[in-house]
C-alpha cells in the first residue's frame, strides 16, 4: 500500500543543512501537499522520496519498503516536474509510455494503459503528437499520464501548475482532485502557492528553514496554526500580529488592550511577551458586530487605504496616533491592522473607526518561540503538543 | 541632385564622385575586391589539380598563366586506381575514421556527462588535465608509442600485442588526441538539457547511464553530430601517426596518406595520377563540408572558445 | 495492484549480477559516478598521452645507444639537453638543432620563423575572410564553403597541391618567380624558397580556421554599440578602430594561440613537399632521429624540448588573454 514515512530525514549540503529531521508519516491514499516559501527545503524532501537526492541521514518508507538506497525507478513512484519534463524528441505516445516499454512491458498491456491513461486526462486523439505543438495545459496533461500509466504507488507532484497561466491553473486545481478521487492513489504534492494547499489537500505539511512546522488538515493549519510562521503562511491575506506584554488582566499593545485571564493560561506569568494574532475576517466595526459574541473592547483607529475585491472590502487601519509607524526593516506598519468587511459596508478612506475582535478566534502566541499558547481568548490553553491538538474550550 | 555634369563626366570620375558622397559604396566595393580574392585564392589549387589530372602525363609541361589543360584525359581517375590500390587507401581511411568517431563519441559522452551536469572536486583541474593532452606536438608522445606498438615495451611484465601496422596503432593515438575538442563540445551541448528531463528519465525507469544514452545524448543530437563530424574529418586529415604507425601498405591498413605518397614515390613522374588521386581524396570531406558546414563551424569556434 | 512487485519481477528476470552492479553504481555519489564515468577517458589518456609523455622525459635523460640490444644508454642527467643546445650534439644529427649561421636549416629557427611567419600571415588573412563572411549577403553560405574547404583538405593533399606548384618540371609559377629573382631553379630543395612554400601551404589552408573564430567574436559584438559609434559620429573605419578592434581582440589571440601550436608541431606538410633534409622542423629532427638513427636519448630531449616550448608559448597567450579580459572587463 502506498504508505510513505519518513524518519529523521536531513539533507545536508556542504554549506547549508536544506532539510533537518523531517519526519512524516503520509497514510495510503492521501493527498499530503508540502507547502512553504521558496527555498525552504520542500523540494529537496520530495526529492528524497523520489530518489534523486539522497538523505544525508534518516530513512525513506514507501508502501512498507525501505527505500532509503533505492534508485528512483525501483521506488514505486512516479512524478509530474515543475517545467512539465516531456521528452521533446518523442511524440505523446512514446511519452506516456516510455516507463513502461522500458520495463518491457508486452505491446497490447503498454497500448491498453496508454489509452486508459489518456482517457484519464482527456488527450485522446493526440497520441501522434510532438510536445512542441502541444498547449501548456496540453502538455501537463501528457505529464500527468505518464505519471499514472505506470500505476504508480505513490505520485510526486513538484509544483506542477506554477507554470501554466491563472485561469488554466485554477482548472488543473479540480482535475486534480477527481483524478486524486478517482485513483485513490497517495499523492505528495509541493507548491509554494498555500491556496492550492488549502484546495486540494487532506493534510497539509507546512515546511520552513528545512523543518517540518505543523502537518494537519488544511482548516485545523488554518484555525489552530502551531506556531506564528504557519499562522502568517496560510491564509491569505495574512493574519494581522501585534505584539504587546502579559498583564494581570490580559494584554497591553502599544495602541490597545485586549482581556484575558492570564491565569488559564498555564506557562504564562505577567511580564511575558505574547503576539496577539487575528485574521482580517475575525475584525469587526462595532457597529456590524452583533454576530460576534463574544467582542473585545472597541478599539479606535483610522482608516487608511480600502482594497475592494468585489466580494468583500480589505480595510487597511491604524490603530493609536493614526499615523503608520514603522521601522527599517518592517514590511508593514506595526500599527497597521487589515479588516476585512462585507461590500454593502458604508465605509471610506481616513475617517476614524472603532472595530472589535472576536476574541473566540483570536490567538495568542509566544513573541519569543513563536509557538502558539492559545486560540481563543475565551479559554483555556492549547497544550503546547503534537500535531491536530485540539484546542478546548473553543466554544 | 541628378545634374546635367553626370552627362559630361567619364563613369570613373562620376564614380569617384558619388562614392565621395556616398562611402557605402567604397566599403562595398572593397567587400566584392576582397570576396573574390579569397574565393580565387582559396578555389585556384583545385582548379590546378583539375588541369593536371586531365592533361595527359606526357603533355604536362610548361603550363602559360592561366594554366588550362592541354588535352583532354578523364581515364587518369580510373588508372588512379589501377596503378596502385587507391580505394583501399580511401575505405582504410574511412574504417579508421568511423571506428576512432565511434569510440571518442561513447567516451566523450561519459565525460561530457560529468562535466557538463555533475559537480565534484576536482573538476576544474581534470578538464586542464584533459585540455593539456591538445596542446603537446605528437612528436613528444610518438617515442613511446612507437616503442609499445613495435613490440619493444612490457607494460608490468606483460608483453603487449604489437599493434605495429594493425589499425589499432592509429586508433588509440588518435582517439587519445581528437577526445578533447569532443569532450568540450559534448558538455556545452549536456550542460543545457534541463535537469528536470534527466530527472523524469530516471523517475520512469532509466538508471543514470540510461538517462544519459536515452534522452541526454539524442536531444544533444547536433552537438554529437558536431563532434562526430569534427573527429572523422580530423582522422581522415591527419598525418603525423598515419605515416608512422603503418609501413605504408594497403593490406595492412595504411590511410590515405601513404595512397598517396606512394604516387610521390614509387612513381615520381606520374604528375596527373598524382593530382587526380589527390582530388578523388579530398572529394569525401568536400562533401562533408559542404553538407555539415553550420556543425563545422559552431564546432569549431565552440571548441576553441570553451577557455 | 502493487506494480513494484511487477517490477521486481520483471528485474529478476534479468541477471543477478546485472541487477547488483545497476543497484551499485545508482548508490554512488555523484563524485564516485563522475570518477567512474571518466575511468576509461582517463585510462586512454594516461596509456596514450601521459605515459609517453613521462617516458619520453625519462628517455631524454639517458645516452643514446647505439651498439647492443638495449635502446638506451646510461643516465646522463641534463647532458642530452645541454649538447643540443650548445650545438655539441649537431654532428651526429640528420640537420643541425640550433645554429644561428643556417637558420633555415636548423630545427629550432626554421620551426620558430615558419610559426611567426606563417601565424602573422594567417591573422591577417583570417581577419580579411572574417570580415567578409560577417556581411550578409547573396551566397554568403557558398563563400563560406569555399573559405572552409582548405581547411578540411587532408595534410598530405594539401602538401601535394603544393608539391605540384612548385614542381619546376611542371608547375607554371616556378619560372617567373625564378625571373623576378625570388626563388631558386629548384625551391623545393632550397630551404628558404621552401619555408616561403610552406608558410604559403599553411596559410592557404588554415586561415579559414582563424576566420572562424574571429567571425564568432566579431558576431558577439553588441551590434547596438556600433549605432552608439555611429550617433558620435565616428566613419566606418573609426568604427572599426575603436569598437570592433579591442573588442575582438581576445577571440583573435586565443585563435593565435591555437595556430601557434599546430605550427610548432608542423610535420606532414614538411614531408610531403620538400622533405624532413631540406626544412628540418622539430617534429622532423624527432622522427629522423629515433626512426632512422635510433638515437632515443636525443630524440626524446627533441621532443621535450618542443613540449616545453610550446607550453612556454601557451603561456605568454594566457598572460596576455587575462590582460586584454582584464582591459575590456
Amino acid at each position: 500500500m502506498g504508505k510513505v514515512i519518513l524518519d529523521g530525514v536531513t539533507k545536508r549540503y556542504a554549506d547549508v543543512t536544506a532539510v533537518n529531521d523531517m519526519n512524516l508519516d503520509i497514510r495510503d491514499g492521501e493527498f499530503v501537499t508540502l507547502v512553504g516559501p521558496s527555498g525552504c527545503g520542500k523540494s529537496t524532501t520530495l526529492e528524497t522520496i523520489a530518489g534523486l537526492t539522497k538523505p544525508t541521514e534518516g530513512t525513506i518508507t514507501i508502501a512498507e519498503k525501505e527505500v532509503t538506497n533505492l534508485p528512483p525507478k525501483d521506488r514505486g513512484i512516479a512524478m509530474v516536474f515543475q517545467n512539465i519534463a516531456l521528452f521533446p524528441h518523442m511524440d505523446v505516445y512514446d511519452n506516456i509510455s516510455f516507463g513502461l516499454r522500458l520495463r518491457d512491458y508486452p505491446k497490447e498491456e503498454i497500448d491498453r494503459r496508454v489509452e486508459r491513461a489518456s482517457d484519464i486526462v482527456q488527450l485522446e486523439g493526440m497520441l501522434e503528437r510532438m510536445p512542441d505543438e502541444m498547449s501548456g495545459g496540453q502538455r501537463q496533461r501528457v505529464a500527468i499520464a505518464r505519471a499514472i500509466v505506470r500505476e504508480p504507488e505513490v505520485f510526486l507532484m513538484d509544483e506542477p501548475l506554477a507554470n501554466l497561466d491563472a485561469k488554466l491553473r485554477v482548472h488543473m486545481r479540480t482535475e486534480l482532485q477527481r483524478l486524486h478521487k478517482e485513483l485513490d492513489t497517495t499523492i505528495i504534492y509541493v507548491t509554494h502557492d498555500q491556496a492550492e494547499a488549502m484546495t486540494m489537500s487532506d493534510r497539509i505539511a507546512i515546511i520552513d528553514g528545512g523543518e517540518l512546522q505543523q502537518i494537519d488538515p488544511p482548516l485545523v493549519c488554518y484555525n489552530e496554526p502551531q506556531n506564528l510562521f504557519v499562522a502568517g503562511f496560510i491564509g491569505s491575506p495574512s493574519m494581522n500580529f501585534v505584539e504587546g506584554e502579559v498583564t494581570a488582566s490580559g494584554l497591553s499593545t502599544p495602541d490597545f488592550d485586549v482581556e484575558f485571564d492570564p491565569g488559564q493560561l498555564s506557562g504564562v506569568t505577567p511580564g511575558d511577551a505574547l503576539t496577539l494574532g487575528v485574521r482580517p475576517e475575525d475584525v469587526y466595526l462595532r457597529e456590524k458586530s452583533e454576530n460576534v459574541s463574544n467582542p473585545t473592547q472597541p478599539i479606535a483607529a483610522r482608516t487608511d487605504v480600502l482594497e475592494p475585491m468585489g466580494d468583500e472590502i480589505f480595510v487597511y487601519l491604524l490603530t493609536g496616533d493614526a499615523d503608520p509607524t514603522m521601522e527599517a526593516d518592517d514590511a508593514m506598519p506595526q500599527n497597521q491592522l487589515l479588516m476585512s468587511v462585507d461590500p454593502s459596508s458604508d465605509i471610506s478612506e481616513d475617517t476614524d473607526v472603532e472595530v472589535v475582535l472576536d476574541r473566540e478566534r483570536a490567538h495568542l502566541f509566544d513573541t519569543e518561540t513563536g509557538d502558539a499558547i492559545s486560540h481563543s481568548l475565551e479559554f483555556a490553553a492549547v497544550e503546547p503538543g503534537p500535531a491536530g491538538t485540539e484546542a478546548e474550550g473553543d466554544d | 541632385m541628378a545634374t546635367e555634369s553626370e552627362t559630361e563626366q567619364g563613369p570613373l570620375s562620376r564614380w569617384v564622385d558619388s562614392s565621395i558622397q556616398n562611402p557605402e559604396k567604397v566599403y562595398r566595393a572593397m567587400f566584392y575586391v576582397a570576396t573574390i580574392f579569397f574565393l580565387f585564392t582559396t578555389l585556384f589549387p583545385f582548379y590546378w589539380l583539375l588541369v593536371l589530372a586531365l592533361t595527359p602525363n606526357d603533355a604536362i609541361a610548361n603550363f602559360g598563366f592561366p594554366p588550362v589543360p592541354n588535352g583532354f584525359n578523364p581515364g587518369a581517375f580510373i588508372e588512379v586506381f589501377q596503378q596502385v590500390p587507391f580505394h583501399l587507401y580511401v575505405f582504410n581511411s574511412f574504417v579508421l575514421g568511423i571506428v576512432t568517431t565511434a569510440v571518442v563519441l561513447v567516451l566523450a559522452s561519459l565525460a561530457g556527462y560529468v562535466f557538463g551536469r555533475l559537480d565534484f572536486p576536482g573538476k576544474a583541474p581534470l578538464m586542464l588535465l584533459i585540455l593539456a593532452v591538445s596542446y603537446f606536438p605528437p612528436a613528444a608522445f610518438v617515442i613511446p608509442l612507437f616503442r609499445l606498438f613495435t613490440g619493444n615495451v612490457t607494460l608490468f611484465g606483460v608483453a603487449p600485442p604489437e599493434l605495429f601496422n594493425t589499425p589499432f596503432a592509429m586508433i588509440l593515438p588518435f582517439s587519445a588526441l581528437f577526445m578533447p575538442l569532443s569532450i568540450f563540445i559534448l558538455s556545452t551541448f549536456y550542460g543545457q538539457i534541463p535537469d528536470g528531463l534527466e530527472d523524469a528519465a530516471r523517475i520512469e525507469g532509466t538508471t543514470r547511464l540510461g538517462a544519459l544514452f536515452r534522452v541526454i545524448v539524442p536531444l544533444s543530437a547536433p552537438g554529437v553530430a558536431t563532434a562526430g563530424v569534427l573527429t572523422f574529418i580530423s582522422v581522415y586529415n591527419e598525418f603525423f601517426f598515419s605515416f608512422i604507425m603503418t609501413t605504408g601498405e594497403a593490406d595492412q591498413w595504411a590511410p590515405l596518406v601513404w595512397g598517396i605518397l606512394s604516387y610521390q614515390g614509387q612513381y615520381s613522374e606520374l604528375y596527373n595520377l598524382m593530382a587526380a588521386a589527390s582530388i578523388v581524396g579530398v572529394l569525401p570531406v568536400a562533401i562533408i563540408v559542404v553538407v555539415a558546414q553550420e556543425k563545422i563551424v559552431s564546432g569549431l569556434t565552440a571548441g576553441a572558445l570553451k577557455e | 495492484m502493487s506494480t513494484s512487485t511487477e517490477d521486481d519481477v520483471r528485474d529478476t528476470r534479468r541477471s543477478g549480477p546485472y541487477v547488483a552492479v545497476v543497484r551499485w553504481m545508482e548508490n554512488l555519489s555523484d563524485t564516485q559516478f563522475a570518477y567512474l564515468l571518466l575511468t576509461p577517458v582517463l585510462l586512454l589518456l594516461a596509456l596514450i598521452a601521459f605515459w609517453p609523455l613521462l617516458s619520453t622525459f625519462r628517455m631524454s635523460l639517458y645516452a643514446d645507444s647505439l651498439v647492443g640490444a638495449s635502446a638506451l644508454g646510461e643516465f646522463v642527467g641534463l647532458q642530452n639537453y645541454v649538447e643540443l643546445l650548445t650545438g655539441q650534439r649537431d654532428v651526429v644529427l640528420v640537420r643541425p638543432f640550433l645554429d644561428l649561421n643556417a637558420p633555415f636549416r636548423s630545427a629550432l629557427t626554421v620551426t620558430l620563423i615558419f610559426t611567426a611567419v606563417s601565424v602573422f600571415f594567417e591573422t591577417i588573412v583570417g581577419f580579411g575572410q572574417a570580415l567578409v563572411l560577417d556581411q550578409e549577403f547573396r551566397g554568403r553560405r557558398w563563400v563560406r564553403v569555399a573559405i572552409i574547404l582548405p581547411w578540411a583538405v587532408p595534410i598530405v593533399i594539401q602538401g601535394m597541391i603544393f608539391f605540384l606548384l612548385f614542381q619546376p618540371n611542371i608547375g607554371f609559377l616556378v619560372e617567373p618567380l625564378q625571373n623576378w629573382g625570388v626563388f631558386t631553379a629548384t625551391p623545393l630543395t632550397n630551404s628558404v624558397d621552401s619555408v616561403i612554400i610552406l608558410v604559403v601551404a599553411d596559410v592557404w589552408k588554415t586561415s579559414a580556421f582563424m576566420a572562424l573564430i574571429i567571425l564568432a567574436g566579431l558576431q558577439s559584438v553588441d551590434r547596438s554599440l556600433y549605432d552608439v559609434g555611429r550617433v558620435a559620429g565616428a566613419s566606418k573605419f573609426q568604427q572599426f578602430k575603436m569598437i570592433t578592434l579591442p573588442l575582438v581582440l581576445p577571440s583573435v589571440l586565443v585563435a593565435m594561440l591555437f595556430r601557434t601550436i599546430g605550427a610548432m608541431r608542423v610535420y606532414g606538410i614538411i614531408e610531403t613537399v620538400s622533405g624532413c633534409n631540406t626544412v628540418p622542423s622539430l617534429s622532423c629532427l624527432v622522427v629522423s632521429t629515433f626512426r632512422g638513427s635510433r638515437m632515443y636519448g636525443t630524440s626524446a630531449a627533441i621532443a621535450f624540448i618542443t613540449a616545453a616550448l610550446i607550453g612556454v608559448v601557451v603561456s605568454v597567450y594566457i598572460v596576455k588573454y587575462a590582460d586584454t579580459e582584464e582591459a575590456s572587463g
